[in-house]
């Protein structure tokens, strides 16, 4: 009888049941490798391109600041939404969130810019302080005047008769220089962000 | 600090009862404090249970943007929660109003303003282990020696 009680005891009492049952928790909390945190450097240098700031969706989310002798880039937690963009579009790749980077490597995928300038026609009045407030502008035509004319063609937008005219949109970097110098606030700057995909050659995949 | 003060911290720290108020968001949070119940995370294995009762709870998480509705109410809700409590906020929202926090819009962020928050866990929505591990930490600092600070 006392025997068959501690057989009993021991089949199913055993003691890595009991073990397990009190202190066995679930599986591995652990973040998987694929998942997109918060943008973290990858120690390469950031050349205050601003890419970052400029893709972010989430307003306030991520500034480049001063770093010792550089720049880095700073995510504020609580407003970054973990999107990836950043990651995405900086040109030199200082920044890494999950396996973006290996992803668009291997697929061959990136972001491209652009801005497009609106001017609104019935506020604008032709003043041509965005002619003269854009850096651009400055560095294609250095004499331009306080009243924005100029005679060169290679300018952004230049004043003509009295009314503003965007030549070459598709030099602006996106600065918003002119927005900020605009009386009236006649001139906007959209930025426009597509994806690209370099199309693969046959025979590769 | 004799044997009960002992047994009870123990047990305070073990039985975390948590209570959620949803002050105005997408509903993401919602849905990753939900995960937080699936058996995946399963966060009753350390001892914590959604009781949607404040008047039991011992831990009010927060989600979301703080809406006018709410201006009076989470304070009492608040209020209600007895003792050893702690608030911890879900998600962006909660700290900036994230994407809710625009121009022309009635959210008024931080939370942080209106109740006292213990702790705060960023992301859009934040992952089920970092709620967890939120919680855990307000359980370590708050109710682990919640007998010695407050004799």
């Amino acid at each position: 009888m006392s025997s068959s009680l501690v057989w009993y005891i021991r089949e199913f009492a055993r003691a890595e049941w009991i073990k397990k049952f009190l202190f066995a928790k679930t599986a591995p909390l652990v973040t998987p490798t694929h998942f997109r945190g918060f943008p973290e450097p990858t120690g390469k240098t950031c050349t205050h391109a601003l890419f970052c700031m400029m893709a972010c969706p989430a307003p306030g989310a991520i500034e480049v600041v001063h770093a010792g002798d550089g720049w880095m880039p700073k995510i504020h937690k609580g407003h970054c939404i973990r999107c990836g963009l950043c990651v995405e579009v900086c040109p030199n790749g200082v920044l890494k969130s999950g396996r973006i980077r290996e992803t668009m490597g291997r697929e061959g995928t990136s972001l491209l810019f652009s801005f497009r300038i609106a001017i609104d026609k019935d506020l604008c009045t032709g003043c041509g302080n965005c002619c003269t407030a854009c850096p651009v502008n400055k560095q294609a035509d250095a004499q331009m005047g306080a009243g924005g004319h100029s005679s060169n063609d290679d300018v952004i937008m230049r004043v003509q008769e009295g009314d503003i005219v965007v030549i070459h949109e598709d030099k602006c970097t996106g600065c918003k220089t002119c927005e900020v110098s605009c009386p009236n606030g006649a001139i906007r700057i959209a930025r426009i962000l597509e994806g690209y995909q370099q199309p693969v050659q046959e025979g590769l995949q | 600090m004799n044997i009960l003060q002992r047994i009870k911290n123990t047990v305070r720290s073990r039985s975390i009862h948590v209570a959620y108020v949803d002050v105005g968001s997408c509903n993401g949070c919602d849905i990753e404090v939900l995960a937080c119940l699936a058996p995946r995370y399963d966060i009753e294995q350390y001892g914590i249970y959604v009781h949607n009762n404040p008047r039991e709870a011992d831990v009010l998480l927060v989600i979301g943007a703080y809406t006018p509705g709410w201006e009076e109410k989470l304070a009492m809700v608040w209020e209600k929660i007895p003792a050893p409590k702690a608030a911890i906020t879900i998600g962006n929202c909660p700290i900036s109003g994230c994407l809710f926090d625009r121009k022309g819009s009635f959210v008024d962020p931080p939370v942080k303003k209106h109740i006292p928050i213990a702790a705060e866990v960023p992301g859009c929505p934040p992952r089920p282990t970092e709620i967890l591990q939120a919680i855990m930490s307000v359980r370590d600092s708050v109710f682990a020696n919640w007998e010695e600070e407050h004799p």
